[in-house]
């Protein structure tokens, strides 16, 4: 009895210990950013701060931490309802790398810290699941992930609230087919004598998932649609998180392509590069997209990626020339300095998407929702660390998608780092060096 | 004709190289539930394990990761003992809910460790062989997965020697025969689980470092999928039965490769799991179980 007495005490005891410092620590948040300011504009971000895309999740909230404190050091958003200057307060939304963490985030982020608006969003499978919550709260979002067209196009959902600051799976194909038809196809046939009507052969090898399925179906609609000599002679699909991609390989060496292109994320990106070329003796060129073009990458795939290619929006080793390039290097430096570290595609669009954000707010004058969606609707913002079409940032009518001016590097071994490099090749406008077929390359079939 | 037997023999060759680390893993898992009939869930985090230790010790010391086997087994021998003294032994016996519950836990505990230690982004080391291909029938084939290979065989063969030949690999297997017979016979079963835990832990570890060398990334999360097949693979060969691990191994390292081949990598994990069924309905027990497992 005594005992029973001392144990419920003590559970007690436990319990109350427990509530205190629950609610001493819900006073603070995420990176001690939710203290309490007057006049301060919640911007939530949606980030993979756990799970398998955490690394991509830190870039993403590193990268609107500065966005916000550049903003926030000169006084923050002018907001014309009152008149006055308001600092932007980011709380953080951990997606947990799962489509049901996305879905607690967002909903914690409307519901109880009441954000004005929305950044970030990582992986259209992610994206998908929490989409909905955000249409139906009217909550203003920018995402600068979820690249699927699956995601943008959707019609069960309403579109009006949502904003896709990234080019799309259509976007980024058409680029790697153009650049494949343009520049590829002619080096293969003439270093091999083959007649200028000879199609490319292209395997694709693509992640198992609506990002994968995505950039599949992009592949196969354009070539038919823009009418390029390119066959797609294997498509080979993968669970997403693979790491042995040797079967997968011999499967696509057996069909003889040119070229393989590859729909990965980075974690799948190295060892498949590696795979294809040791393991499997691949001697053909691998395209892969946008998503991959990371320090990490270069770190981690070795001197078996030199003459690769990449199609990209945003590289930290690869920085077109255009009126972007002083800020872009900026950025980078000023992130460095703060991280200790690159900032990554994801970090430097989710960095835009806080100032498109801020300059929304300010053209509405407050942060009223529906105003903002319209001033993000018929807004434009001048290009900041990515290219863009036109030279500006401005969501189309219809799907509310930015449009970039994407390009196409070539990885070369760099003896100083010891690492591979992108150099651009493609589009003309961007190029910085020819693109060159390696001397070990042996095109599909003769 | 030639080119498809050429083909054949790459995927049956990566099969066995699959079922090499599926066999070290579930050899493992299966010794530690024939000795203890406890259901360990965080065996995976074990090859997790294995490949940071190996990582960490490759980037600090430059030496050949396969002779870093010398430092990962004996390490997740000991954290495997460890693990068993601290985690299972006060549970064991109070049923099987709780060992799964304690084996989920400890599989976010090791989670969060190592990415505490490491961070969690993805890792990857090169193999000092990587440029050297040996010719394989019609095929060439880096040298490192014929090394792969020879080191399963060989870890393989020293666990037999060491349960066969041995006074104390004896006492594990009267253990795991007949528990309260090798008590009466002055066995202490206690030590006899936690040397089993060790060398279970061993065995996933030594597949850490393979993992890695064979050039496959890792991060803090990978060791959920192959737990789950080296639990498909033990339920197939039949639990309890090493010779049954190893068969199951490479019916399942061949199986996902051939699938691979022929569907797509999509249906990979999938053909396990069919696999499985097919046993289940066929032959309950598994390929090598007893009638009482």
């Amino acid at each position: 009895m005594r005992n029973e007495f001392k144990s419920i005490l003590f559970l007690t005891a436990l319990i109350i210990v427990a509530v205190i410092i629950s609610g001493c620590t819900s006073q603070q948040s995420p990176q001690g950013t939710t203290q309490t300011v007057n006049n301060t504009i919640k911007i939530g971000v949606i980030a993979s701060m756990s799970g398998p895309a955490s690394t991509t999740g830190k870039d993403i909230w590193q990268s609107a931490q500065l966005a916000a404190d550049e903003i926030n050091s000169q006084g923050g958003v002018y907001l014309k309802d009152i008149g006055k200057k308001a600092l932007i307060q980011l709380v953080l939304g951990d997606d947990e790398s799962t489509r049901e963490g996305g879905q607690k985030a967002v909903s914690k982020l409307i519901t109880q810290d009441k954000v004005d608006l929305l950044v970030g969003g990582f992986s259209s499978a992610v994206v998908s699941a929490h989409q909905a919550i955000v249409a139906d709260n009217k909550i203003p979002y920018i995402i600068a992930g979820a690249s699927s067209t699956q995601v943008s196009k959707r019609k069960d959902i309403d579109n009006t609230y949502l904003f896709y600051h990234r080019p799309n799976t259509d976007n980024s194909a058409e680029a790697s087919l153009l650049f494949l038809n343009d520049t590829v196809r002619p080096a293969i046939n003439s270093k091999f004598g083959f007649p200028d009507s000879r199609p490319l052969r292209v395997a694709v090898v693509y992640q198992d998932s609506p990002f994968g399925k995505g950039q599949l179906d992009a592949v196969n609609n354009l070539t038919k649609k823009l009418n390029l000599p390119i066959v797609v002679v294997a498509n080979a699909s993968f669970k997403m998180g693979e790491s042995d991609f040797r079967t997968t390989l011999t499967s696509v060496k057996s069909q003889n392509p040119d070229v393989i292109y590859a729909v990965t994320f980075l974690n799948e990106l190295i060892p498949l590069t590696q795979q294809a070329i040791r393991d499997v003796g691949l001697k053909t060129l691998i395209l892969s997209i946008e998503n991959n073009d990371d320090p990490d990458y270069y770190k981690g795939v070795g001197q078996v990626a030199d003459y690769s290619v990449m199609e990209s929006r945003f590289s930290p080793y690869a920085i077109p020339n255009t009126s972007t390039k002083e800020r872009t290097t900026k950025f980078l430096s000023d992130f460095d300095t703060k991280y200790q570290g690159f900032a990554g595609m994801m970090g430097a669009a989710t960095y835009e998407s806080v100032y498109i954000a801020k300059n929304a707010i300010e053209n509405a004058g407050s942060t009223d929702k529906v105003k903002v969606k319209d001033a993000l609707s018929s807004g434009s913002v001048d290009q900041l660390l990515e290219t863009m079409k036109d030279g500006k940032i401005i969501f189309s009518p219809d799907t509310h998608e930015s449009k970039f001016d994407l390009f196409v590097s070539q990885m070369r071994m760099d003896n100083k780092t010891n690492e591979i490099r992108p150099h651009i090749v493609w589009p003309v406008s961007l190029q910085e060096t020819s693109f060159v077929l390696p001397d070990w390359y042996a095109p599909g079939t003769t | 004709m030639e080119g498809i037997i050429t083909i054949i023999s790459q995927v049956v060759f990566w099969g066995l190289y699959a079922g090499c680390i599926y066999i070290l893993l579930a050899t493992g898992l299966n010794l530690i539930f024939g000795v203890m009939k406890i259901v360990n869930f965080a065996h995976g985090e074990f090859l997790m394990l294995g490949t940071y230790i190996t990582f960490s010790f490759f980037v600090l010391s430059g030496f050949n990761p396969y002779v870093l086997l010398c430092a990962s087994l004996p390490i997740l021998v000991v954290v495997g003992i460890i693990t068993e003294r601290l985690c299972f032994r006060p549970i064991l016996g109070t049923g099987k809910l709780n060992e799964i519950f304690v084996s989920l836990g400890i599989i976010y505990v090791f989670q969060n460790v190592v990415a505490m230690l490491w961070t969690d982004e993805w890792k990857t080391i090169q193999s000092p062989y990587k440029d050297i291909t040996i010719s394989w029938g019609s095929v060439q084939v880096p040298l490192d997965y014929f090394i792969i290979i020879g080191i399963t065989i060989c870890i393989l063969i020293g666990l037999y020697l060491f349960l066969h030949r041995t006074s104390l690999g004896r006492a594990i297997r009267a253990t795991s025969q007949n528990r309260k017979g090798a008590m009466l016979m002055g066995i202490n079963v206690e030590q006899m689980d936690m040397l089993t835990f060790g060398i279970g832990a061993g065995l996933a570890g030594a597949a850490g470092t393979l993992w890695a060398v064979s050039g496959q990334v890792f991060n803090p999360y990978m060791g959920s999928i192959p737990a789950i097949k080296g639990f498909a693979i033990i339920i197939i060969g039949g639990l309890g039965s090493i010779a049954g691990a190893i068969v199951g191994g490479l019916i399942i390292g061949l199986a996902e490769n051939f699938t691979s081949f022929t569907l797509g990598g999509a249906w990979k994990d999938a053909v396990s799991f069919i696999i499985l069924i097919i046993v289940l309905i066929v032959k309950p027990t598994g390929l090598f179980g007893g009638k009482d497992e």
